[in-house]
């Protein structure tokens, strides 16, 4: 678990020290990789700290906390938090970002709730699970913002592939006419990859609950589960559907844009404590990240990016493999081969990082749907507690990143339905598929 | 009488938990590996407690099944009462996680909360030391050899060849054994 540390102190100096030391290699590598890029980071670390912090707000502002831990699991969407660390955007706003790879997903929620993790990279839905004390500790949480739309996907087995399924709909008949033990796999019981599932097998007629059998599995796990015959089908975020082409043990069939074109996917999540406690801190954890999403979604950046989240100590895949879907290069693994225009987006000029109400109302629905909510909570009253508008809001401003003016947005979904916010009540009740 | 089931890939760490356990006369059900660990043999074991290593990266497949089995009225929730906050964050420090079902009673999780802590806590403390003379003994051998090195091409006695590598690492500001993991790369390399 012992990450190691790409430091880059802004003086190519220091990283001509001669030494043979692995990070030491790795330093070069990166600098050599970064090059020009460098140079506006290089030169604001010889800012001193504090002219730097009173650049972007008054003295008071000051972040409470200097070190700030953030938990991630090995997806392409943790780059945000990666690159706003390496790339020290985080050291302009007076923070240092310590990123915390984890093992699980439990193991993020458990490690915020305990306050070994200060914030996280997170997905959506388990945030408002556990705000809720679905299927566990409740605890109050906040959101500060969306890191990532898009880029998530559904993988049948070649198995699968063999028997002439390739879409949803054969897939149904199959499961219609051959019965026996269907296995799909998403990443956490409330999660964003177990609703895409659901709602995608169920757009197709087949009920996730009681016609197939879905087991949870952690996303760097996913392949070599799929490789030893453990499952039929998952949906996990990049680079792992990629993966399992390049391995030659599935296929996408479908991917999450497909279901819902910029959707909302992982969030920077914490408790509503520490939100509370160190506002400073979380608006210039917000600052880092929101500068680091813009580098990214430059096109011509992404390269990079992909080189240094192929790392080891961050997602440990091939850099091809995250690569080209980073880019939008597209390849279902059946011969077919596109650009996908809904690629994913970091920050798409804002519109991916506003933590609409909408977006967090949207897995409440999908909670109720599928039973995992009793009751239906108060929608709105929710999503209000939990994702910090006012925070990102300011946050924004001073990055120069537009705030959309409503908290609510409209989109249609893959099986036709829109879902624009006001009645959530409503429409989580209106699926014939449900629990 | 709480039903335990432990779930952990690190076997003797497992064992001596079971018997650590069971000699404080908690009722050990089971011990399972993370491959083994499923609906049906979760459901089987009819644990009270599940003891898992918090890191270990099966255990979002455990969420899964406790959320399912709890709509199945078989409650499982993940420990965090009140009452127990001390000894969860003390358990999380040494890397175990319980999952609880509802009905059981506060002291007898905190009991059974602490043996693992302690255990896994015991359990991490020996494998580091074990670690450390494994790497010292290592460094001896490199360091023999390097001294070996000095001593037959060069024509050293054990003391200067010693001392000769001792004030070579000095100046370079590097460890014994790196000095010695260089004359050995030397020799092979000239060989």
């Amino acid at each position: 678990m012992e990450n190691i540390k790409v430091e880059i102190t802004g003086t190519e100096k220091s990283a001509a020290v001669e030494n043979s030391a692995p990070e030491q290699t790795s330093r070069r590598d990166f600098m050599k990789l970064m090059g020009a890029s460098l140079g506006a980071a290089g030169i604001m670390s010889m800012v001193p700290m504090g002219t730097r912090a009173s650049a972007w707000a008054g003295g008071s502002d000051a972040p409470e906390l200097k070190e700030v831990k953030v938990g991630f699991i090995p997806l392409t969407d943790c780059a945000s938090v990666v690159i706003a660390s390496v790339m020290k955007f985080d050291e302009k706003y007076g923070i240092k970002i310590i990123p915390s790879k984890e093992a699980s997903w439990a193991a993020v929620r458990d490690k915020m709730v305990n306050g070994e993790l200060h914030a996280a990279h997170v997905l959506y839905g388990l945030v408002y699970g556990v705000h809720l004390g679905i299927g566990g500790q409740k605890k109050d949480m906040s959101v500060l913002m969306t890191l990532n739309n898009n880029g998530q996907a559904i993988t049948l087995s070649n198995q699968l592939r063999d028997k002439g399924v390739t879409t949803g709909a054969a897939l149904k008949k199959l499961v219609d006419t051959e019965k026996r033990d269907y296995t799909f796999a998403q990443t956490f019981p409330t999660g964003t990859h177990a609703m895409w599932l659901y709602y995608w097998l169920a757009s197709n007629g087949i009920n996730p609950l009681s016609d197939v059998k879905t087991i949870t599995v952690p996303p760097p796990q996913m392949v070599a589960n799929m490789r030893v015959g453990n499952m039929d089908g998952f949906c996990v975020g990049e680079p792992w559907n990629n993966r399992a082409i390049y391995d030659k043990i599935g296929f996408t069939t479908a991917t999450t844009q497909d279901i819902w074109k910029d959707h909302p996917e992982k969030v920077l999540g914490c408790t509503a404590e520490f939100a509370q406690r160190y506002p400073n801190t979380a608006r210039a954890l917000i600052m880092a990240v929101l500068e680091a999403s813009k580098f990214i979604d430059e096109m011509s950046n992404r390269r990079k990016v992909a080189e240094i989240i192929a790392d080891k100590s961050y997602v440990n895949c091939p850099v091809d493999v995250i690569d080209q879907r980073l880019e939008g290069k597209y390849e279902d693994g059946l011969g077919k081969k596109w650009n996908d225009p809904n690629y994913m987006k970091f920050c798409n000029d804002g519109a991916v990082n506003f933590p609409y109400l909408s977006d967090g109302m949207w897995f409440l629905t999908q909670h109720k749907r599928w039973g995992l909510l009793k009751t239906d909570p108060d929608y709105l009253g929710v999503a209000k507690q939990i994702n910090r508008i006012d925070l990102y809001k300011q946050a924004a401003s001073q990055v120069k990143v537009p705030v959309p003016k409503d908290a609510m947005r409209s989109s249609k979904l893959i099986d036709g339905k829109v879902w624009d916010g006001k009645d959530p009540k409503g429409y989580a009740a209106s699926f014939k598929v449900r629990a | 009488m709480k039903r335990i089931l432990i779930i952990d890939d690190v076997r003797d760490r497992a064992v001596w938990l079971k018997a650590s356990l069971e000699l404080a006369e908690f009722d050990v059900v089971g011990v399972l590996a993370w491959e083994q660990v499923d609906e049906r043999s979760i459901q089987a074991a009819l644990a009270d407690v599940i003891i898992v290593d918090a890191n270990a990266p099966g255990r979002d497949t455990l969420e899964q099944i406790s959320l399912m089995s709890s709509t199945l009225e078989k409650p499982v929730v993940v420990l965090g009462g009140q009452k127990d906050q001390h000894s969860i964050q003390e358990a999380m420090r040494a890397g175990v996680s319980a999952y609880v079902a509802h009905t059981i009673q506060g002291e007898d999780l905190s009991g059974i909360i602490q043996v693992a802590a302690a255990r896994f806590s015991e359990h991490k403390r020996l494998r580091d030391e074990l670690k450390e003379a494994k790497d010292q003994l290592a460094e001896r051998k490199l360091v023999d050899r390097a001294k070996g090195i000095l001593m037959t091409d060069h024509g050293y006695n054990e003391a200067d060849a010693y001392k000769r590598m001792r004030s070579m690492a000095m100046s370079k500001g590097k460890r014994m054994a790196e000095i010695a993991e260089a004359l050995i790369l030397a020799k092979e390399l000239s060989a």
